[in-house]
């Protein structure tokens, strides 16, 4: 092999390894170095957490550029982490950022949110509003509390089941129960016993209704008559229901009766005759009070009829002139 | 003479060659053929076994880490194992060792049938520094073909490990996500610290099998000696260098 094509192979192995270098370089540190555009922005932490440069910022999950830069603030008293953002994202001033986790083992991004769309947008340099999230310390210790509280309750509970040794627990107390109530339970239970037998056998009213066909089929159809005496009732109090509401609208003798204020008052008038008129008849007065109260009207009518029994016999054979004559002796 | 001159007296020869070849750094452009043909040897002739090795290495990495992170459910985290593993330690020192048996045996052989075969003593007759013309241009390469090769050793285990990942049935994880969860994890200064491993490793190995090479006495016999010498200290030294430049770098 000579030299040249020796040259050649090394010459093209040392590009090469340069390029993976390169492209490792790139890949791993996503390019900072070429792709320093965008602006930055500054957000202040309590705590930046697990945090660290090259770390995602992200806008409603979409990434929009990363952490340069993480430090302490001068001022010492707060955490800093500097954010290069992507040229063509706006941030509005009221946006504001939040540690976000992405996975359980140290996986951070900042996340911020959009903002209103009135708000003016933050220039470069400028310190963004930041929110603080609960990290998975604090949610563990808020779980060691909750678990604390649980165990209290769960020892309350289990105290006043089994007792704290001077108090009887529940359970004594059933038991205390059981013990004291042992005969008077045997005595219920057999006579339960007792009463199910019965039934099951088919004595007694229940015992029939559960185990006779007859008595079922007898129960269906009083309930069936029930329901039709129910279904006719409710006919009767619509009908009555139509009347009231036909009297209620004035129509009819009754409606006009208790609405028509003139029919009232003629009612009213009649009524006042009839009794005037009674009152005159109970006096004696006019004719048919006379022919009431005295008995001379009566005792002459008597004697007509007596007169007119006479004539009618004494009419025998004679001749209708004669019968003539003697009615009109007899009568006058 | 006992072990412990002997190794104080080849540290000292070493770091005597060492000054020596820096000092002919001026003379390299001259000895450009030599160079190209060193990178050659070095860089382009290991890279098929470095390229196997490393596959292998990664693949068993996400095999072994799969199965023993499933246990406590943390097998997506594979990718970030297996990529800062062989970065920062197992791409280097694999490479390292590598070129240990594949270079640093040649080096020292040679060198040592020319210094057996009295070569040496000629070229230094003839006022041709061994230091100038054998151990310059030898480290010069590594320095320049080590990086090439570790960062081969790393992306082509990255890859073992992502296929090995797929297709087995017990991990599963795609490439997306076994290269997103790297990505996540690692930085650049992982795979430069691999890259400054490596280039301390080759530099080390060339320089000692150089020595060993030049420093060998005796007969034919003596080259085997020399050979076989020249790997177990070069691999001594890679681990121990590991430890302190692993501690250095962090």
């Amino acid at each position: 092999m000579n030299n040249a094509q020796h040259t050649a192979r090394v010459g093209l192995f040392f590009l090469l390894g340069l390029a993976l270098i390169w492209v490792t370089f790139e890949t791993l540190s996503d390019g900072k170095i070429f792709k320093d555009r965008g602006y930055t922005l500054v957000a202040g932490f309590e705590s930046l957490k697990e945090l660290k440069q090259g770390d995602e910022v992200r806008m409603a999950g979409v990434k929009i550029g990363s952490v340069e830069q993480t430090n302490l603030a001068p001022s010492g008293r707060r955490a800093e982490a500097v954010l290069r953002i992507d040229p063509k994202i706006t941030i509005k001033s009221d946006a504001t950022a939040a540690i976000v986790m992405a996975g359980l083992i140290g996986t951070n991004y900042v996340g911020i949110d959009l903002g209103s769309t009135t708000a003016a947008a933050l220039k470069d340099g400028a310190e963004i509003q930041t929110r603080v999230t609960p990290d998975i310390n604090a949610i563990m210790s808020e779980l060691g509390n909750l678990g604390k509280k649980l165990e209290g309750a769960l020892g309350s509970i289990t105290g006043a089941v089994n007792g704290d040794g001077k108090t009887p627990g529940l359970f004594q107390k059933l038991d205390k129960i059981v013990t004291d109530n042992s005969e008077k339970i045997t005595a219920t239970m057999a006579n339960l016993q007792e009463v199910t037998a019965k039934l099951n056998q088919g004595e007694g009213t229940l015992g029939r209704l559960i185990n006779d066909p007859k008595m079922h089929d007898e129960l269906i159809a009083s309930v069936r008559e029930i329901k039709s005496v129910a279904t006719d009732a409710r006919t009767f109090v619509a009908n009555a229901q139509a009347i009231i509401d036909h009297v209620k609208l004035g129509q009819g003798a009754l409606g006009a009766l208790v609405f028509d204020e003139k029919t009232a008052t003629d009612l009213k008038s009649s009524v006042a005759n009839l009794r005037a008129v009674s009152d005159q008849l109970a006096k004696g007065e006019g004719t048919l009070g006379k022919l009431l109260h005295d008995d001379s009207i009566l005792r002459d009518a008597q004697a007509v009829l007596k007169k007119a029994n006479t004539a009618i016999d004494s009419l025998g054979d004679s001749g209708p002139i004669s019968a003539l004559g003697a009615v009109a002796n007899s009568l006058f | 003479m006992n072990p412990l001159t002997a190794i104080l007296e080849g540290i000292g020869s070493t770091l005597q060659l060492l000054v020596s070849a820096a000092g002919y750094t001026p003379t390299l452009w001259r000895q450009r053929a030599r160079f190209i043909e060193q990178c050659y040897l070095i860089g382009y002739t290991t890279l098929p076994i470095v390229a196997i090795l490393s596959f292998f290495i990664g693949s068993v990495l996400a095999l072994q880490a799969g199965y023993s992170m499933s246990n406590f459910g943390a097998k997506q985290f594979i990718g970030s194992l297996v990529g800062l593993s062989m970065a920062r330690e197992l791409g280097p020192v694999m490479a390292a060792i590598l070129l240990t048996g594949r270079v640093g045996s040649a080096i020292a052989a040679e060198l040592a049938s020319m210094k057996v075969y009295q070569e040496i003593d000629a070229l230094e007759t003839m006022n041709i520094p061994p230091a100038k013309v054998l151990v310059l241009p030898r480290l010069a390469a590594v320095l320049v073909m080590m990086p090439v090769l570790a960062i081969i050793a790393d992306l082509v285990g990255w890859f073992g490990g992502a296929i090995v990942s797929k297709y087995t049935q017990s991990i599963a994880i795609e490439p997306e996500a076994y290269f997103s969860v790297l990505r996540r994890f690692m930085v650049f200064e992982d795979v430069l610290n691999g890259l400054i491993k490596a280039e301390v490793f080759g530099f080390a190995i060339v320089l000692v099998c150089c020595n060993i090479g030049l420093n060998t006495r005796g007969g034919p016999r003596e080259i085997g000696a020399a050979v076989t010498r020249a790997v177990v200290v070069s691999l001594i030294l890679i681990l121990v260098l590991d430890y302190f430049v692993t501690k250095a770098l962090m």
